[in-house]
């Protein structure tokens, strides 16, 4: 596995590049631990100061340092998008994959109830959500309704490849050679399933991290939990656009995009890497 | 690729094309006769409807209630164009008998609606009698519940028969930022019922008409009268802009930049730092204060409201030590960047106030002692505001001022010293004990507070809660902000919190009168725990002596000087048991711009009105605009 | 045919079923609303005036009644389907009297107008170019769009939205930033009006497009990019057949059903809103309603929106059911 991984690093720049990024991410969001301001607090350094030493990413009208209430912000969005996206893919890839190989009735039945979970618009839920728990509204439950809610589409994806999967001869095979319906679906679907799950998983995290900013933004949130929405949130507050104060709102941006420059390039290699045909056709080449 | 080539050069066309057509944010009316306003309320829902009298149906600051509407008498938040009181619809101040169950309305004659019919005392009593027959208008139940009869006794006289003594009734057609309006009965007799009629386009006693509006509730524009000379304004002039255009002014980001490109004269409200940026980037924006803090302070009192029900909160003990481990400053600086004028006694820092209260009772301040259960400590620093001034000073310059009147005007007088030691005393005195830096409760518990904010429509509200709660954090107490948004007003009234950040205190401004608020405290109204409080005993505290010194001013005439007595009777009451703990002044970062008009209200040359335009009272600047071009 | 036909009817079933148990959800969602629409009505009554407090508890048993809330749950639901038979949602509460389909009906057009034009254009662009990346994979050119589009796809919304306001709005003035047409002006099928119009959703549209372009792209790209390894597209490589028409109609084409998919989900999607694109550009529309009806707990009006959006999603979601096998001619119905 490390070979592998060590082979990838070296041949594959897309793939380089993409752990370099992330890993920088990751180490920026590693740094919330030995921050040295508690992250709440307000006023702790001078407010309004433009990138310079020591606020290498300058200070916030609230007086805090954009840099170390940074890495606080993109720990808990990273924690936040990753939670709603292994939680959804669980739900998305179980009932996929079993609408689409079992079809008739259950396919039905699982279909209805993944239909109404497409239908039912998000935001009254999400708001509804908000005033009912109120006081112990955080990101971990938002995190937990976002993943109930955000699984649908994708198993209607997953479903459709299985339901062309099941046509395929070697699902035919398979069946005749005694595999059980798990074993199926877990050593012969899963695989030509995965590609499209990882790039579902990287437009679930845009869309989580997306809807929280806009959450913030529209003040539906927990503002005592830095995260990159409630960073937008507070400048917002202070109207830093206008009032010049634009590292307050960039920088967060800029950690966000580079996050998922690295996403993409790592999901694009490895993509290539687990899709069979593909590493067949650089061979050729 | 060549799709893409002709997909690109179709948008620039599309783009070229509709950058040709005329600029500007208004079609067919002159700029230089237009005054274009922020309407805080928004998006209107439901644009076409204009019967103000049904509650919530439509807009109310969109013009309608500032330039269509008239009742009997204005109070002025600031001096007046003529004194606070203002008598419009009515021709005199109104005239009680010596019981308080009779109030007598003479009428302004020769007052014309906009369709030419003449207002009468007709009108009076119809819009009286509908409200009393009918059940949901806006001001159907205070009607009922006080009025026993009204009867024209001529054209131009109108009698209320009360159910009960009421010194103060006449404040229900009183406008500090509105009051009950005057319906036309000729119009209203052929509508069927009150409540489902649109009133559109309404039939106006102000001295405009509506000109056009957006269905989709963006903006509303109105246009002066022919014949505004009869209405009950004409007697200061003619109203400068010939139209006024009410607009849903979006974020206050946005709000900033269309000042910036003089497409909105008078933006209601937007953040400090917002109000900065105008400062330093147009030299036509001005706001109350020509220089910091630029805000105009309203007459509203932002306090730290605890529910006094609460287990928690029941001793003054522990609310005088949150008191005292706030640091005033600190929250000026995190809310407004120090444009706030602080009060510590629970009254407004503005109009008439700081004269008649903040100015008389600071030496009694001064020698205020606390018992702190092992000493006896003076906790007020007279000299709160001049260190705010100083500390704004090394970074404002010259436009901080340093002459203290200037500056107890601008940033208040004094506040409570921050004094960890003597609320740590009153703390253990009500049974608290500090373990390991952390406060537990006389029961075990950990001391929590979860402090309500309103969120994204009160943003300096809560940026003043997130520094209350890391002051008390700081000091062991497990303290956070909650966003409550929408679901503020029902947990308020529901009694469904610890603390908030809000009001409870609001005043006539201009007037010393206190009843405007202080009626509502009295204990006969404070609901017992679960059931709805009404407005505005929010803490839902009470007290014999509050009670013994209501019953006097309701007792006392309007402006006997006795009522104001009292008032300072009120205000040693609530330093001494802090049922709240009031911060400073609602201070409204309406900004004005000269492009187009001048003549606008500002604090030092002309006080004549409070310039946050959704007030009503705001219908007395138009007549003091004048184009600039 | 007769497999189609029973496939047909099972289909129909399930959307009415979804519908029903949708719509449903949605009524319990918004009624456990805790915002109680007579206290907001008597806080905006009472905010700033002084109202006596017997006075109020008067109003709050006068509007109670008035808004026909006094019942119990099980008779509002039946009072709800009931008025949804009869083809409406009854009364707005935060605007009261007024029908919550009239309020919906001002609203939806300049959504739909908005929305359906930015998504087709940001469809359209979107699977063009992630293509055109998809089989080109050796293009510099394209694989630094795909860069690019992935730059700029997980830049929040409002970000980009306000960036391109103060850019065309401020620094640049030459685009109006607010409303859907210059006030004062009539709608009216006239050239100024109609010119207004479209200058006013230039701004909404084009954040709308910039946002929405990168999803399409990278799904098309990815697709293209696993369809152009499959044999048959080799043996037309092989066989010498004209690059273009191995890209349009080999590849795009079987590529295309699962974007046909998205597009019809995001079309359907539309009709609760493009919230912040109508906060930040003042632009008309279902997502401003909803929001304020959300705050004032009118939850006729959230119930009136969430339902005619539950009904256009699954609509949209039948119609790919029923189209895909047309579209993909692998996948039969069974």
């Amino acid at each position: 596995m490390l070979r592998i991984l060590r082979d990838l690093f070296r041949h594959n720049r897309e793939f380089a590049v993409g752990v370099v990024l992330l890993t920088a991410v990751l180490v920026v969001a590693a740094m919330s631990f030995v921050s040295p301001y508690p992250p709440n607090d307000s006023f702790v350094v001078p407010p309004d100061l433009p990138p310079s030493w020591p606020h290498i990413l300058g200070t916030t009208s609230r007086g805090q340092d954009v840099f170390w209430q940074l890495t606080c912000a993109i720990r808990n969005t990273l924690l936040f998008g990753f939670t709603v996206a292994i939680l959804s893919r669980i739900f998305a890839l179980a009932i996929g994959l079993v609408s689409g190989y079992a079809g008739g009735l259950i396919d039905r039945a699982l279909m209805s109830i993944n239909d109404t979970f497409i239908v039912i618009p998000l935001f009254p839920v999400l708001v509804l959500f908000y005033f009912v728990l109120r006081d112990s509204m955080s990101w971990v439950l938002l995190a937990l309704v976002m993943a109930c809610l955000g699984w649908a589409y994708d198993a209607r994806l997953i479903r459709s490849v299985a339901m062309s999967l099941r046509t395929r001869e070697f699902t035919e095979t398979s069946i005749f050679s005694g595999m059980s319906t798990r074993q199926i679906l877990l050593q012969e679907h899963l695989p030509y399933v995965l590609p499209i799950v990882f790039s579902t998983t990287m437009n679930n995290i845009n869309w989580s991290i997306g809807l929280e900013v806009t959450l913030s933004v529209l003040g539906f949130t927990d503002i005592n939990t830095p995260t990159i929405g409630v960073m937008i949130y507070w400048a917002n507050q202070h109207t830093a656009m206008v009032a010049g104060i634009w590292w307050w709102i960039a920088f967060p941006v800029a950690l966000v995009v580079i996050t998922f420059i690295g996403l993409f390039l790592l999901a694009v290699s490895m993509n290539e890497y687990i899709d069979p045909r593909s590493r067949l056709s650089r061979v050729a080449a | 690729m060549r799709v893409l080539r002709s997909v690109a050069a179709a948008a620039v066309t599309v783009l070229a094309a509709a950058c040709a057509f005329a600029q500007g944010s208004i079609s067919d009316l002159p700029r230089n006769e237009t005054l274009i306003v922020e309407n805080p309320e928004g998006t209107i829902k439901n644009a076409g409807w204009f019967n103000i009298w049904a509650i919530n149906a439509g807009g109310q600051s969109t013009g309608l209630h500032q330039l269509a509407m008239d009742t009997f008498w204005y109070i002025d938040p600031e001096r007046g164009l003529d004194g606070v009181w203002d008598n419009s619809l009515a021709a005199d101040k109104p005239i009680y008998n010596s019981a308080f169950t009779r109030m007598t309305v003479k009428l302004r004659k020769g007052i014309y609606w906009s369709d030419g019919t003449e207002f009468s005392a007709d009108d009076v009593v119809y819009t009286i009698q509908t409200h009393l027959k009918t059940n949901g208008l806006r001001w159907s139940a205070p009607i009922q519940v006080n009025v026993d009869s009204v009867s024209a006794t001529d054209r131009y006289t109108v009698v209320f028969k009360l159910k009960k003594p009421n010194s103060r009734f006449h404040a229900l057609f009183t406008v500090r930022w509105n009051a009950m309006w005057i319906m036309p009965r000729h119009v209203f007799e052929k509508a069927g019922d009150p409540l489902k009629f649109d009133f559109a386009p309404p039939v106006t006693l102000g001295p405009y008409v509506l000109h056009a509006y957006d269905p989709n509730g963006k903006w509303f524009i109105w246009q002066l009268r022919s014949d505004w000379q009869r209405t009950a304004i004409a007697r200061y002039g003619k109203p400068g802009p010939k139209y006024v255009a009410y607009i849903d002014g979006g974020p206050p980001d946005k709000r900033v930049i269309a000042q910036l490109n003089h497409q909105l004269d008078i933006v209601h409200d937007t953040s400090p730092e917002g109000m900065f940026t105008l400062a330093k980037q147009s030299k036509t924006s001005h706001g109350w204060f020509k220089g910091f803090p630029y805000a105009h302070p309203d007459p509203t009192l932002p306090a730290v409201i605890f529910n006094d029900q609460l287990d928690l909160f029941k001793s003054r003990d522990v609310r005088w030590a949150l008191a005292l481990l706030i640091d005033i400053k600190a929250v000026s600086m995190a809310s407004y960047r120090g444009a706030a004028t602080i009060s510590a006694i629970g009254i407004p820092p503005t109009g008439s106030h700081p004269d008649v209260y903040h100015a008389p009772l600071e030496s009694w301040l001064k020698d205020f002692e606390l018992d702190t259960g092992k000493r006896r400590v003076k906790p007020y620093d007279p000299s709160v505001g001049k260190q705010i001034a100083d500390m704004l000073r090394a970074s404002m310059g010259e436009q901080i001022p340093a002459d203290p009147n200037q500056i107890a005007k601008a940033f208040g007088r004094g506040w409570w010293k921050p004094d960890p030691q003597a609320a740590q005393e009153l703390l253990e005195k009500a049974g608290f004990a500090k373990r390991a830096d952390k406060w537990y409760t006389p029961d075990g518990k950990p001391f929590a507070i979860k402090i309500l904010v309103e969120g994204e429509s009160r943003p300096v509200m809560t940026r003043a809660g997130s520094m209350i709660a890391q002051q008390w954090r700081q000091a062991g107490i497990d303290a956070s902000t909650v966003v409550a948004q929408g679901s503020l007003s029902d947990r308020r009234n529901a009694g469904d919190f610890e603390a908030i950040i809000g009001w409870s205190v609001e005043t006539w401004g201009g007037h010393p009168d206190l009843s405007f608020f202080l009626d509502s405290w009295h204990s006969q109204f404070v609901a017992p725990p679960g059931r709805p409080q009404p407005p505005r005993n929010w803490q839902r505290w009470s007290h014999p002596e509050l009670d013994k010194i209501i019953e006097q001013i309701r007792r006392t005439g309007f402006d006997d000087p006795k009522a104001l007595e009292l008032g300072r009777e009120y205000v040693k009451l609530a330093v001494r048991e802090m049922p709240t703990i009031p911060l400073m002044s609602y201070n409204v970062f309406t900004t004005m711009d000269d492009t187009y008009w001048t003549g606008y209200p500002d604090a030092e040359a002309q006080p004549y009105t409070n310039p946050v335009p959704n007030w009503a009272n705001t219908r007395y600047m138009m007549v003091r605009l004048r184009a600039r071009q | 045919m007769k497999g189609y036909s029973v496939y047909l009817l099972g289909r129909l079933g399930q959307f009415v079923l979804v519908v029903f148990i949708g719509i449903n959800i949605a009524f319990i969602v918004t009624h456990a609303t805790p915002i109680d629409p007579v206290e907001q009505s008597i806080a905006a009554a009472t905010q700033f005036g002084s109202t006596s407090p017997e006075a109020i508890a008067l109003m709050r048993q006068s509007l109670s009644e008035l808004y026909g809330l006094s019942g119990t749950r099980w008779e509002q639901y039946s009072v709800f389907w009931k008025r949804v038979a009869a083809g409406d949602f009854g009364p707005s509460l935060s605007a009261f009297p007024t029908p919550v389909s009239a309020l919906i009906g001002r609203a939806l057009p300049w959504t739909v107008g908005l929305l359906a034009v930015s998504t087709l254009i940001a469809w359209v662009l979107g699977n063009l170019l992630g293509g055109l990346a998809g089989y080109y994979r050796d293009s510099k050119l394209l694989r630094f769009a795909g860069v690019l589009a992935m730059a700029f796809h997980p830049i929040p919304y409002y970000i980009v939205a306000f960036v391109l306001l103060i850019v065309f709005g401020y620094v640049w003035p030459v685009l109006p930033i607010s409303g859907g047409y210059m006030m004062n002006m009539k709608p009216a099928f006239e050239l100024p009006f109609i010119a207004s119009l479209v200058q006013h959703s230039i701004l909404p549209a084009l954040s709308l497009i910039l946002v929405g372009l990168g999803t399409w792209f990278m799904g098309m790209r990815s697709l293209v990019s696993n369809i152009v390894t499959e044999d048959y597209v080799t043996y037309a490589e092989l066989a010498g057949v004209d690059q273009r028409r191995i890209l349009v109609s080999y590849v795009m084409r079987n590529a295309l059903a699962p974007q046909v998919t998205g597009l019809a989900m995001s079309i359907g999607g539309m009709f609760t809103g493009a919230i912040i694109t109508e906060q930040v550009f003042g632009y008309p529309g279902i997502g401003t309603l909803l929001v304020s009806a959300v705050h004032a707990g009118d939850y006729s009006l959230v119930l009136g929106i969430t339902s005619v959006s539950i009904v256009a999603v699954s609509v949209a979601v039948l119609l790919v059911d029923l189209l895909y096998p047309l579209l993909d001619p692998r996948v039969r119905t069974r």
